[in-house]
């Protein structure tokens, strides 16, 4: 038995419901109590799509990347410019801006390869035993693209190539050196591939290797700034395909005006 | 000093990398390490800043562009929210660096708007009183959009629809279903009981339903 017996009652459970703040004997009374009234019933489907339309809708504003340098400056990140010379102030934006991220400075040795190729097949295993292997779902590259600002300091670069068969299926985090690092999925035709891309700020670009781990295949190139790591039971001529798709790809969907507008796809709340 | 400590724990990368020209050079313009204490002291500082607050700039940003209005009184908010935290970063202990960052900036935003802004702010206080007196669920029938009209609403209407929310509604309802903070967080961040923040996250959210439901002007 609950204590919520007035409509305000049942209405602020409904919103902690949706919020997945309730325990399980409230959830239980509030699931029981919409099944019987059909008006609470119809604002639990509000609220639902209200906060889908904000998840979804909501343009993602990051303030400019100019405020970022003059706090840096203001607290005295940045070393003072005796010299000014462009080589010293490349380096500095480059060093502060991944200290500011806090991004890891992952070592491009073979043992830390290793340790960062493991992580990454685990976070993939792991996602195809998930009930869903994203925590975002949307085929829209500005829906995934934004959800990963506020989560870690820089979004990853996502590009839509639908047109050539592999959908955009969402994204999520991966933790990788006890960092949290975004993760691409997208599908072609039944197989799912895990796209994760960890920060390697400094290193030089490098061209797809391919490894196989646990029958799965891997594919790790990198380019500015960011290792990629593309695994999947595709075959690997099939996951070479992703790969040179994936990097010659323009992001921000420069194929505007056609009429196959991604859609997203339907939450999977229950 | 952070570019040292970087350089002493990887120190394979120097070698390697065409970067390394570049991290020298830093290295070379980096105190050094018999300079006296407050500089070391400093650059702690500067390095648990890099670590605790910047990561949630965008957070910060995103909390203080939705209780000003504007992106231009957001980011001098945040600057000054950045200023006060790297002022009391030794005040962060363990805990949610988000919410503690949210936190400051919060006040920072509040105080900054009474300060530039006072006829946009209007008292916390007289919201919730005035809150109080009127019926949450007073007329259900009026007003209350389609499921189908809320997920067809544009990004500028909702945008418009937020903006017009109470502030103590729209920065529980921004902290919530816009930065994703669970009940406990926000309760940190704005000061008021989980109660408090149950309640106006509902009628945050049913106004903001009406709000989308109105008819254009």
């Amino acid at each position: 038995m609950t204590a919520a017996t007035t409509p305000e009652d049942s209405t602020l459970l409904l919103h902690a419901y949706l919020d997945g703040e309730l325990d399980p004997a409230n959830a239980l009374a509030i699931e029981r109590r919409m099944a019987l009234d059909p008006v609470l019933a119809a604002e639990y489907k509000r609220v639902e799509a209200l906060q889908r339309l904000v998840r979804e809708r909501l343009p993602h504003e990051t303030p400019s990347s100019g405020l970022r340098a003059q706090i840096e400056a203001s607290v005295g990140m940045k070393q003072p410019r005796a010299q000014p010379s462009w080589r010293a102030l490349a380096a500095s934006i480059v060093v502060t801006a991944m200290v500011a991220s806090g991004a890891t400075w992952i070592v491009n040795g073979p043992e830390a390869q290793d340790v960062i190729g493991d992580a990454v097949v685990a976070g993939h295993i792991r996602s195809l035993m998930a009930s869903q292997p994203v925590d975002v779902i949307s085929s829209d590259q500005h829906t995934v693209k934004p959800w990963f600002n506020g989560r870690i300091p820089e979004a990853p670069r996502v590009v839509d190539l639908a047109k050539q068969e592999f959908p955009l299926v969402g994204g999520r985090l991966d933790v990788v050196g006890r960092k949290p690092v975004p993760t691409l999925v997208y599908r072609y035709r039944k197989h799912l591939i895990s796209l994760t891309a960890v920060p390697a700020a400094g290193f030089a670009a490098s061209a797809p290797a391919l490894r196989t781990t646990d029958g799965y295949n891997m594919l790790r190139w990198a380019e500015n700034g960011v290792a990629y790591w593309a695994i999947s039971d595709l075959s690997a001529g099939d996951l070479g395909g992703f790969a040179q798709l994936f990097r010659s790809a323009t992001p921000e969907g420069s194929n505007g005006g056609s009429g196959e507008k991604p859609g997203t796809m339907p939450s999977m709340r229950n | 000093m952070t570019v040292m400590s970087m350089l002493v724990d990887h120190p394979v990368s120097s070698k390697k990398d065409r970067s390394g020209d570049h991290l020298r050079i830093i290295y070379d313009q980096a105190p050094r390490q018999d300079d006296n204490a407050d500089m070391m002291k400093g650059d702690n500082d500067s390095v648990r800043f890099g670590n605790v607050v910047l990561p949630h700039l965008g957070d910060a940003y995103t909390l203080a562009r939705w209780i000003t209005g504007n992106r231009a009184d957001a980011e001098d908010v945040v600057q000054d929210a950045c200023l006060r935290a790297f002022r009391s970063i030794r005040n962060f202990s363990d805990g949610s660096a988000r919410a503690w960052v949210l936190t400051i900036v919060r006040h920072t935003a509040y105080t900054w708007l009474r300060k530039n802004r006072p006829t946009v702010l209007v008292g916390v206080e007289d919201i919730e009183s005035v809150e109080h007196a009127q019926a949450v669920l007073a007329s259900p029938d009026a007003e209350t959009p389609e499921t189908a009209l809320i997920a067809k609403t544009d990004a500028a209407r909702l945008e418009a629809a937020i903006s017009a929310l109470p502030a103590p509604f729209r920065e529980t309802l921004v902290l919530r279903d816009v930065q994703g903070l669970d009940y406990r967080e926000i309760a940190a961040v704005t000061g008021v009981p989980i109660g408090t923040v149950m309640s106006r996250l509902a009628r945050g959210r049913t106004r903001l339903i009406a709000n989308i439901g109105r008819k254009e002007p």
